[in-house]
Parts: C-alpha cells; sequence; structure tokens
C-alpha cells in the first residue's frame, strides 16, 4: 500500500470492522468485540505507520494528500491530508479505539450493535483529523453525533435518556453554528470551493470575520467543553457506559478543539485577533470552574467529568496564546488528556462501578478498595498523578508548556490558570484519598452503613489489565520521552508553507 | 367619472331601500293592527287538512345525493356537447371530433362503472 | 399540424395513466380475491411504468398552445419522478388494509397523478388552475376513503374545505393577474414592462395566489389542514399528498415566480428590503420553519410529526427556492425528490406499524427494534436523514438549498439572506429533538408488553428498505440524483445562471 493511503487506511478499517460487525448471525455475537478489536489495531496499525513515514524535512507540513472529486456540482472533494498535529491526533485515536474495545470486553447486551456504533464513531473522529475539506470535516463532525446518542441512551447508567438527549441536542446546536459559518465561507469564497489549502489563503472581508470567528470557535467550542456551553459533558459522561465516556472525553472532545484550531483560527485571523481575549477569559473561568466544581462532587465518575472541563480549558487557553509554545503545549495536552481521561473514566466506570455499583466517594472508601482491587488502586494513583500534572507523565510537559506560552500572551489569566493547576491537585488527591485510602474511622462509618461493603469483588479482568497497561505505557511515554510528539506539532506550526504559520507569529499576515 | 358612480350610487341606495319598504310596513301591520294570537289549532303543521301524527322529520335518502351526483355530471356533458352538435358537425376537424369522442367515452365508461357498482339501483 | 392532434400526441404518459385508471376500474369490477389485488396493483404498475418508458424514450422539446403543455427536459423529468413517487404510493395501497374499493383507489391515485403531471408540465395560469383541482380532488377523496374512521371522515372535511378556499383565492388571484397585465401565458408575463408590476391590484393578485399554492405546499399560514389530514387520512393518500403533489407544486411555484413574475420579484436583503414575491416568500419560509419545528416538539402521534416536519421541510424548500435562479431551482428540486423519498418511506413504516400494532402513537413503535429490525434501522435512517444528520441524502440537500440562497444575494462580503438563514439552521438544530423522541421508542424504551414476534416480510416492507437505501446511497453520492437534475434545468432558458465564478481569489495569495 503506497505510505500516501495510510492515513486514510485507518478510515477504511473502521469502515471494514462496522460493515463485517453488521453482517455477524446473532448467534455469533459474541464475536463482534473480536471484530472491533481486530480493526481497532489495524486502525492504530495504520497511524503508527503514517506516523513513522511523515517527513520531519518536507517543506509542506501537509502530507500523505489524498484527493478525489465527489460532488462536482458544489465543488466538493473527498480531500484528505495529515500533518504533525494531526497524526498526532490519529494515534490519540488508535490508542482510545483499541483500549474503549478492550474495557467493552463484558458488553454483553446486544454487542453488535454496540461496537457497530462505537465502531462509527472512531471512523467519524479519523475522518476529522484528515480532512482537507470542510464539508467533508462537517460530515465527519456529525457521523459522530447520532451514534452517541443510541449508545448512551441503551448502555448507559445514571439518567441515561436525559444524558443522552442533552448531549445530542448540544453537539447539534454547536454543530449548527459551525454550519452557518461554512456556509458564509462558501458563498464568500467560490472560487476556493471548501478546500481548506485554498481558503487559507483567501482573505474574508473583516465585518464578515468579526462574527464568524465567534461563531465557529464557539460552534467547535461547545463540544470542546468551552465553558458555558459544557454543561452537556458532565452529565453526558457520568451517563454513558465505559468505553463511551472513554471515547468523549478521549477523542470526541478533542474535535471540537482540532477543528477550532484547524478551521477557526487558520481562516479568520481578524477575527481571532479581536476575539481572543474574551475567549481566553472564557477558558480560563472553565478551567477554574471544572477544578472548583470537582472539589464538591460526591459522584466519583462527576468528579472525572469536571476534570474533563478542567483540562479542556488548558487546551484551549493555549489554543489562544498564539505562540509555538502554547500551541505546542495544547496539541500535547489534547493527547494527553485524552489519554488520562481515557484512563481515568475506565478506572471509575469499568474497574469500580461494574463491580461496586457505586461510585459516591465515601461508599467507596468504605470497601477497602486498595486491598480488595490493587490494580485499580495502583491504576487510579498513576492516573491520579498524571492529571494533576506529575513530571514524568504527559500532563506535565502539556501543562508547563500552556502555561508558559499564557505567561507570554495572558500574564493576568496565567494566575488563574495556575489557580485552577492548584485546585486540580486538591480535587484529585481528595477523589484518590476518599475512595481507595480513606481514614480508618471514614471506612468504618461507611462500612457500617453500606450492607455490601465486605462482599468480595471479582477480579480485574485481563483486557481490563491490557488496556491499562496501554494507556498508561501511551502517557508515559509521552511524559519521558516527549519529543517524538513535538516534533511533528512543532513542525506542523514553523513550516514557512504551513497553513497555521501565522498563528506562532502573531496574528496578521 | 364621478357622474357615473353617482348614479350607480343612488340605484344602489334605491334597490336596497325599495324592498325594505313593504317589509317595514307588513312589519308595522303585524306589530299594530294584527298582533299574534297564538292557539293549539293555529300552531299545529299543515298536512293537507289531515290531522299530522308522528314526527315532523324524515330521514334524508342519501340517493337523492347520488342521483343529483350522476345528472350534474351528465348534464355538464351535455352542455360540452351543445357547441359540437351545433356547429361542430359541419366545421370540426378530425382531431377535434376524437377529442370529443374520447371524452364521451370517458363519460359513458363512468356511467358503466356507476351501473355495475349499484349506484342506479333505488335500495 | 393540428393543435387537438399535438395535444393527443405529446400527452400521450398522461392518456397511458387515464387509460390505465379506466382498466384498472373495470377489472374490480369483478369479484374480490386477494390474487385480483395483486392483479390490479399489477395493472397499475404497467401502466405506470408504460408511462415512465414513454416519458424517457421520447425526448422532445415542444410548447403546445402558447403555453399549455410543454415538454422539455425539466418536466419529463419531473414527471418521471412524480408517477414513480405514485406508484410507490400505490403499493402502498395494495399492502394496507383498504380491503374493499381497492380498484376505485388505484384509479383516484392515477388520476391524481394525472394532474400532477399536468400541473408539472404546464406554463399557463389558467391550465395551472385546472391541473391543481384535478390534483387536489382525487385527493380529497383519498383523504375520506376509511368510511367507518371519524378521524379519516374529519380530515376530508377539513382538507376540502380549505383545499376550496385556497383554490378560489387561488383563481381570484390568477384572475387578477390576468386583468393588470392581460396575458396568461407564463411566457407572455415575463415580457410584460415592469411597471406594471407596481399596480396594487397585481400585487393583490400575487398575493392571492400565493394562497392557493402555499395551501398545496403546506406553508403557513395555510398549513392547518396538513396535520389532521396526515393523521386521519388513510396512509397510503397522505404519503402521495406528502411526495407527489410537494414535487408538483414545487415546480410549478417556481416556474409561476421565477419565469412568469421575475420582473416583480423585489428583494429579501436585510434592511433593504424591496416589494415583490421574494420578501413574502420570505417571510412565509421563516413562519414554517419556525410553527413547523416548533408545533412538532410536542406531538404524540407519528404521523402528526411527520406532518409538522412537512411544513418545516416546506419553509427549508421555499427558502431556496428564493434564489431564483439555476441553482436554487437545482436544490428545491433535488431536495423535494430526496423528501419525497423519505416521507414516503417513514409513512410505509407508519402503514406497516399501524397494521400490526393497531396505532401510529409513539407508544405503537416501541419494541420495533426487537420485532423488526430491519424496519427499525429503516426509520432510523429516515429520521435522520429528515434531520439533516450526514451522511445521509437529507443533509446534502439542506446543504444545497441553503448555500444557494445564501449565495444568490451575496455582494461584497454581505450575506442579505442570513437572517433567513440563521432561522433556517437553528430551528434544524431544534427538529433533531423531536426526530430523535421517535428514535428513542423505536429503539430505546423496552416494549409495554410482550415482543411481538419477528414479522414476516411483506412487499411495503421490502419497499421501505429500498427506498432506505436509496437514501443512504444518494447521501454518500448524491451526483446520482444530482446530475440528472442539472442537465434537466441547464436546458430551461428562462433560468438566470448563478453568479459567475470569479477566477481570482480575493485575497492575498502566498
Amino acid at each position: 500500500m503506497p505510505t500516501a493511503l495510510f492515513p486514510t487506511a485507518t478510515l477504511l478499517s473502521a469502515l471494514a470492522g462496522i460493515l463485517l460487525i453488521l453482517i455477524l448471525p446473532s448467534r455469533w455475537g459474541g464475536a463482534a468485540k473480536w471484530i472491533a478489536l481486530l480493526s481497532a489495531l489495524t486502525g492504530f496499525g495504520f497511524a503508527v505507520a503514517a506516523f513513522r513515514a511523515y517527513d520531519l524535512s518536507a517543506a509542506q507540513p501537509i502530507q500523505f494528500q489524498l484527493d478525489l472529486p465527489w460532488v462536482e456540482a458544489l465543488r466538493i472533494h473527498f480531500a484528505t491530508g495529515t500533518d504533525g498535529v494531526s497524526l498526532v491526533m490519529l494515534l490519540l485515536t488508535g490508542i482510545i479505539a483499541i483500549t474503549g474495545v478492550l474495557f467493552s470486553w463484558n458488553v454483553t447486551q446486544q454487542p453488535r450493535a454496540f461496537f457497530a456504533l462505537f465502531l462509527t464513531i472512531i471512523g467519524g473522529v479519523y475522518g476529522v483529523f484528515q480532512s482537507l475539506d470542510l464539508f467533508l470535516l462537517f460530515v465527519f463532525y456529525e457521523i459522530v453525533i447520532i451514534p452517541k446518542y443510541f449508545l448512551i441512551s441503551n448502555w448507559g447508567s445514571t439518567n441515561r435518556e436525559y444524558g443522552a438527549m442533552k448531549l445530542t441536542i448540544y453537539s447539534v446546536a454547536g454543530s449548527a453554528l459551525v454550519l452557518l459559518g461554512i456556509l458564509g465561507i462558501y458563498v464568500l469564497a467560490p472560487g476556493a470551493a471548501l478546500n481548506l489549502q485554498s481558503l487559507a489563503k483567501v482573505t474574508f472581508p473583516h465585518s464578515f470575520q468579526l462574527w464568524a470567528f465567534p461563531v465557529m470557535f464557539i460552534g467547535f467550542g461547545v463540544l470542546a467543553g468551552l465553558w458555558p456551553f459544557h454543561t452537556w459533558a458532565p452529565t453526558g459522561h457520568v451517563a454513558a457506559p465505559t468505553a463511551v465516556s472513554m471515547l468523549l472525553a478521549g477523542v470526541v472532545m478533542k474535535l471540537g478543539s482540532f477543528s477550532a484550531l484547524r478551521v477557526a483560527m487558520t481562516l479568520f485571523p481578524d477575527g481571532l485577533a479581536a476575539w481572543r481575549m474574551p475567549l481566553a477569559i472564557l477558558a480560563t473561568i472553565g478551567l477554574l470552574y471544572g477544578a472548583l466544581v470537582a472539589l464538591a462532587q460526591r459522584d466519583l465518575k462527576f468528579v472525572v467529568g469536571y476534570s474533563s472541563i478542567n483540562h479542556m480549558g488548558f487546551v484551549l487557553l493555549g489554543l489562544l496564546t498564539l505562540n509555538s509554545l502554547g500551541l505546542t503545549g495544547a496539541v500535547l495536552q489534547m493527547f494527553s488528556h485524552g489519554v488520562i481521561g481515557g484512563l481515568l473514566f475506565a478506572v471509575v466506570g469499568r474497574m469500580l462501578y461494574d463491580r461496586t455499583h457505586t461510585r459516591d466517594i465515601t461508599t467507596l472508601g468504605g470497601m477497602g478498595l486498595a486491598k480488595a482491587l490493587p490494580f485499580a488502586a495502583f491504576t487510579f494513583t498513576l492516573a491520579s498523578a498524571a492529571s494533576m500534572g506529575m513530571p514524568g507523565f504527559s500532563g506535565f510537559i502539556a501543562e508547563i508548556s500552556i502555561l508558559l506560552g499564557a505567561w507570554k500572551s495572558f500574564p493576568v489569566l496565567l494566575i488563574f490558570a495556575m489557580l485552577g493547576a492548584g485546585v486540580t491537585v486538591a480535587f484529585t488527591l481528595r477523589a484518590l484519598q476518599r475512595s481507595f485510602f480513606p481514614s480508618l474511622a471514614a471506612a468504618q462509618s461507611a462500612a457500617a452503613a453500606n450492607p455490601h461493603a465486605t462482599e468480595p469483588l471479582p477480579p480485574i479482568t485481563l483486557p481490563e489489565r491490557l488496556g491499562a497497561a496501554v494507556l498508561m505505557a501511551a502517557t508515559l511515554a509521552a511524559g519521558i520521552f516527549p519529543k517524538f510528539l513535538i516534533d511533528p506539532i512543532l513542525h506542523s506550526f514553523e513550516s514557512p508553507q504551513s497553513l497555521m504559520h501565522h498563528l506562532i507569529q502573531g496574528v496578521t499576515r | 367619472m364621478s357622474h357615473d358612480y353617482l348614479l350607480l350610487t343612488i340605484f344602489l341606495a334605491i334597490a336596497i331601500v325599495f324592498p325594505l319598504i313593504p317589509l317595514a310596513l307588513a312589519w308595522l301591520w303585524a306589530r299594530f293592527l294584527s298582533p299574534a294570537k297564538p292557539g293549539k289549532d293555529k300552531q299545529s303543521i299543515y298536512e293537507c287538512g289531515i290531522e299530522s301524527k308522528g314526527p315532523a322529520r324524515i330521514q334524508f335518502q342519501a340517493h337523492y345525493y347520488l342521483y343529483a351526483l350522476v345528472f350534474l355530471v351528465f348534464d355538464v356533458e351535455t352542455v360540452f356537447l351543445l357547441p359540437f352538435a351545433a356547429i361542430g358537425f359541419v366545421k370540426i376537424s378530425v382531431a377535434s371530433f376524437l377529442a370529443i369522442m374520447v371524452f364521451l367515452l370517458l363519460l359513458v365508461e363512468s356511467l358503466v362503472w356507476a351501473w355495475a357498482k349499484g349506484v342506479l339501483e333505488w335500495k | 399540424m393540428n393543435t387537438a392532434f399535438q395535444l393527443f400526441k405529446y400527452l400521450t404518459p398522461e392518456s397511458f395513466l387515464a387509460e390505465t385508471a379506466f382498466f384498472v376500474l373495470i377489472a374490480g369490477l369483478f369479484k374480490s380475491t386477494a390474487s385480483r389485488r395483486t392483479m390490479l396493483l399489477s395493472l397499475t404498475l404497467l401502466g405506470g411504468l408504460a408511462s415512465i418508458a414513454w416519458i424517457a424514450l421520447h425526448p422532445e422539446n415542444i410548447v403546445i398552445c402558447h403555453g399549455m403543455a410543454v415538454i422539455d427536459p425539466l418536466t419529463r423529468f419531473i414527471k418521471i419522478a412524480i408517477v414513480g413517487l405514485s406508484l410507490i404510493a400505490c403499493v402502498y395501497a395494495a399492502a394496507s388494509n383498504v380491503r374493499e374499493h381497492l380498484a376505485e383507489y388505484l384509479a383516484l391515485i392515477l388520476f391524481s397523478t394525472i394532474g400532477m403531471m399536468l400541473l408539472a408540465g404546464t406554463e399557463d395560469l389558467l391550465m395551472i388552475f385546472i391541473a391543481l383541482e384535478m390534483t387536489s380532488i382525487p385527493l380529497y377523496i383519498l383523504t375520506g376513503y376509511l368510511k367507518k374512521s371519524s378521524a379519516s371522515a374529519e380530515a376530508a372535511l377539513k382538507y376540502f374545505l380549505v383545499g376550496g378556499v385556497s383554490a378560489a383565492f387561488l383563481l381570484f388571484g390568477l384572475s387578477l393577474i390576468y386583468g393588470v397585465t392581460g396575458c396568461t401565458a407564463l411566457q407572455d408575463l415575463a415580457k410584460v414592462p415592469p411597471a406594471t408590476f407596481r399596480d396594487p391590484l397585481f400585487l393583490a393578485g400575487v398575493v392571492m395566489a400565493m394562497a392557493g399554492f402555499g395551501f398545496k405546499v403546506a406553508a403557513v399560514p395555510f398549513h392547518l389542514w396538513a396535520p389532521d389530514v396526515y393523521e386521519g387520512a388513510p396512509t397510503p393518500s397522505a404519503a402521495l399528498i406528502a411526495s407527489g403533489s410537494k414535487v408538483a407544486g414545487f415546480l410549478i411555484l417556481a416556474k409561476l415566480l421565477i419565469y412568469g413574475l421575475y420582473q416583480a420579484r423585489g428583494s429579501a436583503v436585510w434592511a433593504a428590503m424591496q416589494p415583490g414575491w421574494l420578501p413574502m416568500l420570505g417571510l412565509i419560509a421563516a413562519a414554517s420553519i419556525i410553527v413547523g419545528n416548533l408545533a412538532a416538539l410536542s406531538q404524540s402521534n407519528v404521523k402528526r410529526i411527520l406532518a409538522y416536519s412537512a411544513i418545516a421541510q416546506s419553509g427549508y424548500m421555499l427558502l431556496g427556492l428564493m434564489a431564483a435562479d439555476k441553482t436554487g431551482l437545482s436544490s428545491v428540486l433535488f431536495y423535494v425528490i430526496v423528501y419525497a423519498l423519505t416521507t414516503l418511506g417513514a409513512f410505509g413504516v407508519c402503514a406497516i406499524v399501524e397494521q400490526r400494532r393497531g396505532g401510529s402513537q409513539l407508544h405503537h413503535f416501541e419494541g420495533l427494534h426487537q420485532s423488526a429490525p430491519g424496519l427499525a434501522l429503516c426509520m432510523g435512517v429516515f429520521m435522520i436523514s429528515l434531520a439533516g444528520i450526514p451522511p445521509l441524502a437529507g443533509f446534502f440537500g439542506k446543504f444545497y438549498l441553503f448555500a444557494g440562497a445564501l449565495g444568490s444575494v451575496t455582494k461584497d462580503g454581505h450575506m442579505g439572506l442570513l437572517w433567513l438563514l440563521i432561522i433556517a439552521i437553528a430551528f434544524n438544530a431544534v427538529s433533531l429533538y423531536y426526530y430523535l423522541i421517535v428514535l428513542k421508542h423505536v429503539f430505546v424504551i423496552p416494549p409495554a408488553a410482550e415482543p411481538a414476534p419477528r414479522s414476516p416480510r411483506s412487499a411495503a416492507g421490502t419497499l421501505v428498505g429500498l427506498l432506505a437505501i436509496a437514501i443512504f446511497t444518494l447521501g454518500i453520492y448524491p451526483g446520482l440524483l444530482l446530475d440528472p437534475i442539472h442537465n434537466a434545468v441547464k436546458t430551461a432558458a428562462w433560468l438566470a445562471s448563478p453568479h459567475p465564478q470569479p477566477k481570482t481569489l480575493p485575497g492575498i495569495t502566498k
């Protein structure tokens, strides 16, 4: 297979997986998870192959380009290509896909439908990260929405119907804002059709940029957890089954921030200059707000959900710093939080909730989890350390880059961001301590209140261990040797031919 | 122009007032000269001098409606046939003759259908 | 050549359908058995396919009788589409619970189809009225077909009364237009000096004519018949009303407004509105989108949801019509055909559920994914396409509609119709809620009673499946439908081309 097709092959592997699962007869439903795993592994393999084949010395950062005419009447093409940022995201998607399947190994209710919908989301996410045509990007962006609804409302837990509907309506509302922007772009630059590379050379009228940029950024920001449009995220994450929470926090929220970078910030420099400060303020508020609210939660999954808002606030702040440190940090944080968020949801959902049927941190404290599920305790401790930004894990590199970038651009907001980072430590440690390592008195009172406290819990299965190992390895690798990620990312921003080059030089071209 | 409309307005006024005068006179007469004095025999329903018995309402036969429908259709057909009969026989072209024959045939077929469906029977 | 001969020769497809209808009527006079139902359906399908074949094999370009009937690629394409949609409704009719008088049912569908074909192929005001009535009157009867159902009778009465009043308005409006301009043919209307169009009597005529067309396409405020008719009528009738009559209605509206009254169009640009039919259309479109989407949110009967969604979709299509050029018409035709196919499919599912569960309220759909998973998947495809979610045809149709409308009045970065686009896109997002509610009942909510056993396949079910596949295919590759439409629209000389594409990009090139 020519190297140019490697990224497209990730899409094709997801599609092949869906088709194979759909033709399975219902009595072989158990084979669906194997097909899904195979498809996820193949997709990840192609992503890694593309990553290795990426040429860091080429002048054009967007490589592996594919352009097929699709709807000639509107000059829409099936145009895909990846640069360093996209590749990092493709890697992340591959990792989350594999681990998501591993952590869903115990799904017995309608497994074929579950894994087919799961692979649809994965395929859509792969597509968004590679699209160079705005229409194609939007198509993939929207493909992800409906499977989320059915996954959450059929296989979810707390308040699932409400959470699913809220999540879906919010996502569609955000997409509606994005569609408005895309239509505006389409009619104002007819010669460029909807090809990102051609559009990046167009100077849009100033008045248009002034409203189109915030509309598109906020439209994408809804999915990225921009405060105050984030309220779908905690409810949705809690309601979702484990794999879907991992997907949501891991890659779907990154769709929003990636597209904001790729589309809104690249195409509308004037609008970006005008709206940068208000949006940075919103990002910082979200950062702080997520951390403070997480500090008050009793449900462990809500803690993790709000920590997602917190970490995405870092991402959005980093994107808006507009220097290479901040932007690199933002992309690294996308990767890092994808992995860490996935790990946290995996522990809370799959390892704990499926066994203990509770997520209340005080009740969990009474179950002696450190002794009963040592692997879960180990994993959650590691994940908490990573989430807090401990050096050695990917979160540290990402957050320090963002903070240093913010020092250059938003020194006042930096103070609040660091406050937020501090509160992150607080709520993470609180959750960790109360659920896994409670004080003796707290443990005894919780155990007395809960009649099921001392029932033996089933051990952690092999797929869970494998999934956790993959995620931990990913965050450690990115934390100890971040160069393999930073090089492609910097190359994508600093190449003179890059579409995003203007972002690191200050805003005007 | 105002001259024409003025005449029209006067005409309209007279047209409205003219019928109202006998009505008003009748009302005045009824009020002052022959007030109502109802009585049992006077208010009873007229049925050709015979004592009326039973309710006044009879159920409307739906068949009247069907007959009226079929009649209407063929009546309109007759109207369409009139100009054809008056002039067409002499001066019409083949194609127009064909057109009117098609029209006739369509309606004949609908008559056949109505006949076979029992519309023309009185039940 | 004699005009009457011309009529016979070129209106052969309509004659085919008329003859088929009469054969079906005669065949229906014999005793009713199950095999006879199949025979009636086969006869209908044969006649319809013969009609389509004739149209496809006789590419002609002719204007008969100064615009009474026009045969050109555009009208031929739409006539084929209309006959195809009617045949699907006929299959539903044969598979439905209309037990007695099936022959008359099929004949009425065919008569209405003839009316739609005449409507699509005309460019004369008087013929528009005749064809519109010829379409509507069989539909009134078809709505009231279930003699034992009071909902059906109520629906038919409402449809007839509202239809009668709007036909009266239409006729009065058309006669006012004739009175002011002195012509009934659209080609003559197009040549009338623009000063005539400032006459208040003329504007009144256009508004009244719009009442008639607004009724046909179920636009606000002429939409009040739609919910009751869609709910009360037997499902094949509702399917025909929702699909075929809309296609013909939009084409003739486009012709009347864009061909005949192009110079009277005014402008609907925000803060720069000019009197004409464009601002009127804009208001009607905005109202339809808002009312249709909001009213559907609280419905509990799936057919009523489909009715209100039809009102909203009419709003989107009217918005697309405001582009008044080749792109606008192509986008409207693409979307109306896609919408017709989707609605036919959705009504097909409703018909099957009605037969098996006894109603089409939301709770009758519960558990469908267990008892008929294929059907449930098809319903999913239809609802998601109606909501405008990729990768289905409904999304591409909406994108094309919106892009065409927005692009038609964009000058120097100012987008005049942005206000209408914002309304349309915002309420489109709202509409996903009620489509998802239907799918929630189909896929998520467990059935209250024992789940019904797997139901056997039926002709209607297979047809629904084919429609779902068609919608999915058109979403992935819209060119299949878009290219024929473009080829047909290209030949319409009366349509303006969209703004010429600039050769260079407005900006600095790196």
